[in-house]
């Protein structure tokens, strides 16, 4: 990472300066960067990269931006950020599209007579505000604020503020939350806590529905930690299986999938405790412990816990043995069914018999997460809102009435506030029954810093100055505070100095030998200020044993479908649905763009008549939706599962009026233990209307036909050792051509690629690559550059899912050259297959001629609805209609780095140039180089004995290296 | 008729005839009597009036052969010459890839041949031609012969006698571009 | 033939000539109302995009090249009668090349326009042409595309100078029948022939040599076209076979084309006199060959298909026999090969309405079998994940109809202004007027 560290040198030296102009930002409205005297840190032409945290989940990646003449054009992960040590997922990559998302609210608005929302100035908007505030006279608490978890010196200034209005009632609320897990480190552990999860330490991953590659707590950093761990070392590689009701992408990427009816989750853990207990392999049990532990699960014997689950005894007993051989293991759960509490606290169990508590699972540094208000003290607050007992509702960062089930009552309830406030930048379903609208800045624009693991804080800063008339929440706060007369008990004079008191205190505590100032500009700089934080032991909290489990309760008529809703790796709860990049990126499993749809399992289909993208009704005791189906095997018989994102009445152009919301079917009751929201306790009906509603998928084929697309090989083939063998018959006509200087070229490992598709978007995001819509990319004109290929190789009862990144292969004898008449694709002198826009003529020979089909052409002249076009990468053309386009490795990066190498006159050095798909794969399964250098990384894994080229005998010769995926089979112990 | 601008130019006669037998006749007995420099119309070609008249092959077989090798040569030049001078790598194969030129040499030979042919038919017998002489009849083009002989207004007496002889419907004196 | 005079051959064909009537004129209206529409549409493709076409990824050709390679072909058996037949001393041609060597004309003129109007970005179509551009850049002379430019260009200056060549003394015969400016333009074109000894010498050669340039030149320009297709790496596209099989096709094609349109004129201008039923018959014998010459190649690509045990060939030529665009490969099989066969029961290739039935259904299969080669190769190729169909637009329809209309725009007009049937010619096959059997009337 090279290359950051310059950019890091670079703003070294002004990040002071950064921090001081951009401290103003909050006050001045000034957008215009003037470049006759232009701003230190800004020169034309040159980017400047800023570090801050990314807040689209609460995960709290931090990342670079990269600013351009004042805007920001692309976002990378920060290298020296420990969770995600500079990648980032999908939504990261598209956080610019909520910046400059053209549907974006642009001053405050207040409803008026006629019942519309209608701009307003911020001083009349806070006129009224503070005068509904000061009407309350002190009853504080007639007054609610909603945001999502903040974990940092915001969170800290609300509560202040709220304390200052006499106090109120504060939720943290998070549609993904882990109340149950927090309640089951209680009752296990005594600890309600959200424990760190070391995943690269872990030979065996046991994931009970946890989806961490997609959503589930961070996914970044365990996408990395788990491909780390998966690479195949010294002989092994770590094992996975995954229990759950579905494939998710995380189930896909497991050497095993255990399809269990939701809720089961539990017997089987329980049953494999039994079953190490049995065979004595739990060691260093204290006696007590292992008694009271025998009690708990003697009645969950194998052969009982086959009969309700449905996997042989067997099957259970070598899932034991392997969990404890394997050791140190880890078993993760993420429970939603009515039982959510009894299969945290069962999976507790499993990871401290197997001893990985203290090892993999460690309490200590607990997750931000923690912190939510369960969804039991929502139910709560709304009851009471109901009785009339709350007169002033703020909501910030969230979007209740579209996550929360039965969002209908949700909505009765609301009316019944008499006034509602929204800070939300976007016109989401809340902001729509606002009475007063007060934007706030995207995470670009303000100050901020966010804490996701103890000891880990993200310090945000803005990159540019606000896009419109929008304020910091932090200031808008302190601002209102001053019309209130509240200034003793917030003195500050705005949220920046209040984020720097916070940080002076921390300094205090940390005590680094440096100033407090130099430390600051530090952190600016690093993105942060990261401690690791010592590991507690814990014990088993007696109550444990008194703990009796049950077995799933499911709300609707027992003959439905068990409903699976499940949140995705693009649209996480919905809140990402307003970006085009993600709307358009296919799903990874299912391959479908732009909506969402109902799986349901052949076997069901069958039995109800059901066929692909027939419109279903699908009912339950709290609503109905229609959806079109999607027939699969990735769900299991008797359960239906629905991707949550979609269905949005609101929130702009790109998520209106998409598909439906599986929210609005599930009941509002809470789980008893924790107060979890209950995600998997209801069963629908499914009705055919009889209509058909088709969806679009980029996958023309699902399975590859010996093709040889995706190859792979058997662990015990690679442990019993292979020579790496080119393909027997392949005659080069003429001598190999000549590369003056470098061979750029590129090694995808399929071993290590899980799928998640951030390289599509960060490709997008780089290449100024347009959004096509769903008819068009329906008919096959998408526009990707590189995209996530999904083959299923599986047998007729069980998918195989092989995911495969197919881009341009800059071919050596590349087909597409010779028959373009104009020379519009040439082959440079460095390897890489050139494509010259402005010559292009648009015969699409070139594309016919194409084997891996990685052209793509303009078909008509691409928009970018203001201010999307904002972001457009200065460095890369914007194609017009009739011309072909294609990944060149990411040539303005190479030229870029090639420049400054000659600027400081040095060689290049190796891992200088990183194509964008490279920078931000969470896996590192993407390597770039110069195969000339024998020394390069890419040249090394080049030669290693899984490679292999796609269509090898059409003697393209293509300068991508594929590594084989290596089956491991099923665990055996 | 005589008189006109062609006045200058060569004078003679032509002969009208019905039947082709009468025309070859009227060219023998004509070319025996000494006047060789004798001028067939007909709206047919016919290979015994060429026979009797001796006239040699049409040498526009050199043109289309000129033709075929200028186009050749061309071809070579410019697709070699045009390859070299902006060389671009395509699909790993040679600058000068002879094989897909040969292509482009075949259809410039074909090119420059008909040009040339076409041209040399024109420059052969004269064509394009702006005015007809005066010795043309257009019935010569549908169903009926003509001979123009080159005679000094002394021999008119005999030549008319011989075309008659040989069975010409109607003699009239007629001048003939020189060209001819 | 015999009893014909001279001069009663000339009335004869001049006949044609003489000013329409109501029937020509609605036919040329109707023609020209299509002709526009089409222009509407590449209008409309010009502003919008290609994407108005039902082209996707990865079917990017489809009826746009179908046309071009179809339209091409047409123009095959104009050379073939004309020059071939010619060099080969076919008597018979005679009454028939001029209509063929129209057709062969005037399929060019419609088949040129296809490489300007598939292009992405038409308005710079002149980058194709070779010369030098943006500092001595010239075209790439190793792609197909470049050598189609290069063929169908010689094809068509070739073409037009035979058929002009052809017309010269029959121009003569015109001018001298005609007054006024319709003379001047007579006149001009015939060039001031005279039929003198020393014209008629020159102009036979050249006429041979033409012919004999002509001959591989119409061979060679098919196999071009069908490199498009064998120089790729697309499996179904990437056969040795294809010169061969397209030169066949595309007389088989152009054959069936100068049948459609001879039927009608012999029996409008009453020509029967000229172009006899043996004619027709011949033309019929003719595409027996072809036919089975064509159907010999659809049962080597499927033995090959077969026997190369190659995975994405045997899988493609199934998807083409079963797949989306099973029924025009029917279409195909069945009216190229096995409906031309018909032509060996005599009382069928002498039968008018079976030639003319017959031959458009052979114009229909040579579309489909363009249609189906190109488009069922693309659709399923190397990558299943890319696998794609290609569905029709309006705008696509109404190009291929315009085209159609295009070409016989042409033809309409060609009837009036020249001699459909060579005047020469027939009169050259006609014994020469003699005393011996006193010719004159």
């Amino acid at each position: 990472m090279e290359i950051k560290r310059r950019d890091f040198l670079k703003i070294l030296g002004v990040s002071g300066v950064t921090a001081a102009v951009s401290g103003c930002s909050s006050e001045t409205s000034r957008t215009l960067i003037p470049y006759l005297i232009p701003e230190n840190e800004v020169v034309p032409g040159q980017a400047t990269w800023y570090a801050t945290v990314c807040r689209e989940c609460p995960a709290g990646c931090g990342i670079l931006a990269k600013t351009m003449e004042g805007r920001a054009v692309k976002v990378e992960g920060n290298p020296d950020h420990p969770v995600n040590q500079g990648r980032l997922c999908a939504r990261g990559q598209a956080s610019l599209q909520g910046l400059y998302n053209p549907d974006r609210i642009r001053q405050p608005l207040r409803r008026g007579a006629d019942g519309n929302l209608q701009p307003v100035s911020w001083d009349e908007a806070e006129r009224i505000l503070a005068g509904r505030i000061s009407e309350l006279k002190g009853q504080g608490d007639r007054l609610a604020f909603i945001t999502p978890v903040m974990a940092g010196s915001l969170d800290r200034l609300i509560d202040l503020w709220l304390k200052s209005v006499g106090g109120g009632k504060r939720l943290r609320y998070e549609p993904l939350s882990y109340e149950s897990l927090r309640e089951a480190n209680r009752i296990a552990f005594g600890v309600q806590e959200i424990p760190v999860y070391n995943l690269q330490n872990a030979n065996f991953i046991l994931s009970f529905g946890a989806d961490f590659l997609e959503t589930w707590l961070s996914p970044v950093e365990y996408a990395r930690h788990f491909a780390l761990r998966r690479a195949y070392r010294a002989g092994s590689m770590g094992r996975s299986v995954y229990v759950g009701p579905r494939i998710s992408l995380t189930g896909a990427n497991s050497d095993e999938w255990i399809p269990v009816q939701p809720g089961n989750e539990s017997f089987l853990a329980l049953g494999m405790v039994n079953a190490i207990l049995a065979e004595g392999l739990a060691e260093g049990l204290p006696a007590p412990e292992l008694k009271g532990l025998q009690d708990i699960v003697a009645p969950h014997t194998p052969e009982a816990v086959a009969k309700q689950v449905g996997i042989s005894a067997d099957k259970i007993r070598v899932l034991a043995r392997a969990f404890v051989k394997k050791h140190p293991s880890v078993a993760l759960a993420d429970a939603k069914s009515s039982n959510a509490t009894d299969i945290c606290v069962a999976v507790n169990l499993l990871n401290y018999v197997a001893g990985n508590v203290g090892a993999t699972v460690r309490f200590g540094a607990e997750a931000a997460m923690a912190q939510v208000s369960s969804y039991g003290s929502f139910q709560k607050h709304l009851r009471e809102i109901e009785q009339g007992a709350i007169s002033i509702l703020f909501v910030a960062g969230v979007n209740p009435l579209f996550n929360l089930p039965e969002g209908k009552r949700l909505r009765e309830r609301l009316g019944k506030i008499p006034f509602v406030v929204s800070f939300s930048s976007f016109p989401d379903e809340t902001t729509e029954s606002a009475q007063l609208v007060l934007p706030e800045n995207t995470f670009f624009e303000s100050w901020g810093d966010y804490e996701p693991w103890t000891g880990i804080r993200g310090l945000q800063q803005p990159v540019m100055e606000p896009l419109y008339d929008t304020r910091a929440l932090g200031d808008i706060l302190l601002l209102l505070s001053t019309r209130l007369q509240n200034n003793e008990k917030l003195p500050w004079k705005n949220f920046y100095f209040y984020l720097r008191d916070q940080w002076k205190e921390l300094y205090r505590r940390i005590k680094p030998d440096v100033d407090f100032e130099t430390f600051w500009t530090e952190s600016v700089r690093r993105g942060g200020n990261f401690q690791s934080v010592a590991t507690k032991s814990v014990q088993l909290n007696p109550e444990v044993f008194k703990k009796s489990f049950q077995p799933p309760v499911f709300a609707g008529a027992g003959d439905g479908f068990a409903l699976i809703p499940y949140p995705t790796l693009a649209f996480y709860d919905g809140r990402m649905a307003n970006r085009p990049w993600l709307q358009e990126l296919p799903d990874p499993v299912s391959q479908i763009v732009w909506e969402n749809w109902l799986e349901i399992h052949p076997s069901d289909a069958e039995k109800l008549g059901i066929k692909k993208n027939d419109l279903l009704q699908i009912q339950s005791p709290a609503g109905e939706i229609k959806l079109p189906a999607r027939i699969s095997k990735n769900v299991r018989p008797g359960i239906v599962a629905i991707p949550v994102g979609q269905g949005h009445s609101a929130f702009g152009r790109y998520a209106q009026g998409r598909g439906a919301s599986p929210m609005s079917l599930l009941s509002a009751e809470p789980e008893a233990d924790s107060g979890a929201l209950i995600w998997y306790g209801t069963r629908v009906a499914v009705r055919q209307t009889g209509l058909k509603h088709m969806l679009a998928s980029t996958s023309g084929n699902d399975r590859s036909h010996d093709r040889g697309i995706v190859q792979t090989i058997s662990l015990a083939a690679l442990q019993s050792g292979i020579e790496k063998k080119e393909h027997p018959h392949l005659l080069r006509m003429y001598a190999e051509h000549h590369h003056d200087k470098h061979r750029w070229g590129m090694v995808i490992d399929l071993n290590a690629c899980v799928g998640c598709s951030a390289c599509v978007v960060a490709c997008s995001a780089e290449n100024n690559i347009p959004i096509m819509g769903k008819e068009e990319v329906a008919y096959g004109r998408e526009m990707s550059w590189i995209r996530i290929q999904r083959y299923d190789e599986g047998t007729d009862e069980r998918p195989d899912h092989h995911f495969i990144p197919m881009l341009c292969q800059n071919c050596d004898n590349a087909p597409c050259e010779p028959v373009c008449p104009v020379y519009a694709t040439y082959h440079n002198p460095e390897g890489l297959n050139a494509q010259v826009y402005n010559r292009c003529v648009g015969t699409r020979y070139c594309s016919n001629n194409c084997p891996y089909k990685v052209r793509r052409f303009n078909w008509h002249t691409a928009q970018w609805p203001e201010p999307l076009n904002l972001q457009l990468n200065p460095n890369v053309t914007v194609r017009e209609m009739g011309v072909m386009e294609k990944c060149t490795f990411c040539v303005q990066r190479i030229r870029g780095a090639e420049l400054a190498a000659k600027e400081e006159n040095r060689d290049l050095r190796d891992g200088e140039i990183v194509p964008a798909c490279s920078q931000t794969c969470p896996t590192r399964a993407i390597v770039f180089g110069d195969l000339h250098d024998p020394e390069s990384e890419v040249a090394k894994l080049a030669k290693n004995p899984r490679g292999y080229h796609v269509l090898e005998h059409l003697n393209t010769q293509p300068a991508i290296t594929y590594l084989k995926k290596i089956k491991a089979g099923p665990v055996e112990g | 008729m005589a008189k006109n601008k062609v006045a200058d130019s060569l004078t003679g006669l032509v002969g009208t005839f019905f039947h082709l037998d009468s025309l070859l006749q009227a060219i023998e007995q004509l070319r025996q009597a000494g006047y060789r420099d004798l001028q067939s119309f007909s709206p047919v070609p016919h290979h015994n009036i060429d026979a009797t008249l001796e006239k040699p092959p049409s040498p526009v077989r050199y043109f289309t052969l000129a033709g075929c090798l200028l186009g050749a040569a061309t071809g070579l030049t410019l697709t070699i010459a045009t390859s070299l001078h902006y060389p671009l790598i395509t699909g790993g194969k040679p600058i000068v890839s002879i094989p897909p030129f040969l292509v482009i040499v075949f259809e410039l030979t074909i090119l420059f041949g008909g040009l040339l042919t076409l041209g040399g038919m024109l420059f052969n017998s004269r064509l394009p031609k702006v005015n007809i002489g005066p010795a043309y009849n257009p019935r010569f083009s549908e169903d009926q012969f003509g001979l123009w002989v080159r005679c000094e207004q002394k021999d008119h007496e005999t030549v008319t006698t011989l075309l008659k002889s040989a069975g010409a419907e109607e003699i009239i004196p007629a001048g003939q571009g020189r060209e001819l | 033939m015999a009893q014909l005079t001279y001069h009663q051959v000339d009335s004869d064909i001049l006949r044609a000539m003489q000013a329409p009537g109501w029937r020509y004129y609605t036919l040329l209206s109707i023609d020209l109302i299509v002709v526009a529409w089409g222009i509407f549409a590449w209008r409309y493709t010009v502003q919008h995009g290609l994407g108005v076409w039902g082209l996707t990824h990865p079917v990017m050709w489809a009826m746009d090249i179908t046309n071009f390679v179809f339209w091409v072909g047409i123009a095959h058996s104009g050379t073939l009668i004309s020059a071939i037949l010619y060099l080969f001393r076919v008597r018979w041609r005679a009454s028939i090349y001029r209509t063929a060597e129209a057709v062969t004309v005037f399929a060019l003129f419609t088949a040129g326009l296809f490489p300007i109007i598939h292009l992405g970005r038409p308005w710079v179509f002149h980058w194709l042409l070779p010369y030098s551009q943006f500092g001595g850049l010239w075209v790439n002379f190793r792609s197909p595309l470049v050598w189609d430019v290069f063929a169908v260009m010689t094809y068509m200056i070739i073409s037009v100078l035979f058929f002009f060549t052809g017309l010269v003394p029959d121009m003569a015969v015109v001018r001298n029948r005609t007054s006024g400016w319709r003379q001047k333009i007579y006149a001009f074109m015939a060039q001031g022939w005279q039929g003198t000894d020393r014209q008629w010498r020159h102009y036979k050669a050249a006429y041979v040599f033409l012919a004999a340039l002509a001959t591989p030149l119409v061979i060679s320009v098919h196999s071009v076209v069908s490199w498009d297709f064998a120089q790729s790496v697309v499996a179904g596209w990437h056969s040795t076979i294809f010169a061969p099989y397209f030169v066949a096709g595309a007389i088989h094609s152009g054959l069936a084309m100068v049948i459609t349109l001879l039927i009608p004129l012999r029996r409008i201008y009453r020509l029967d006199a000229y172009i006899t039923q043996q004619h027709l018959e011949n033309l019929a014998k003719l595409i027996i060959l072809t036919g089975l010459i064509v159907g010999y190649a659809y049962a080597v690509e499927t033995y090959i298909a077969w026997y190369s045990n190659n995975v994405p060939e045997w899988q493609r030529f199934t998807y083409q026999v079963t797949g989306e665009y099973a029924i025009p490969f029917w279409i195909m099989i069945l009216f190229n090969s096995l409906v031309p066969l018909l032509f060996f029961v005599k009382r069928i290739r002498t039968s008018t309405p079976w030639l003319f039935a017959i031959a458009i259904l052979i114009n229909i299969g040579m579309w489909m079998e363009r249609f189906v080669i190109i488009v069922t190769g693309l659709a399923h190729e190397y990558d299943p994940y890319s696998w794609g169909v290609f569905i029709p637009t309006w705008v696509d329809i109404s190009i291929t109809l315009g085209a159609f209309a295009w070409f016989f725009l042409w033809f309409l007009l060609f009837i009036k202004f020249l001699p459909v049937i060579s005047i020469v010619e027939v009169k050259e096959e006609l014994p020469p007027p003699t005393r011996s059997q006193n010719g004159e009337e």
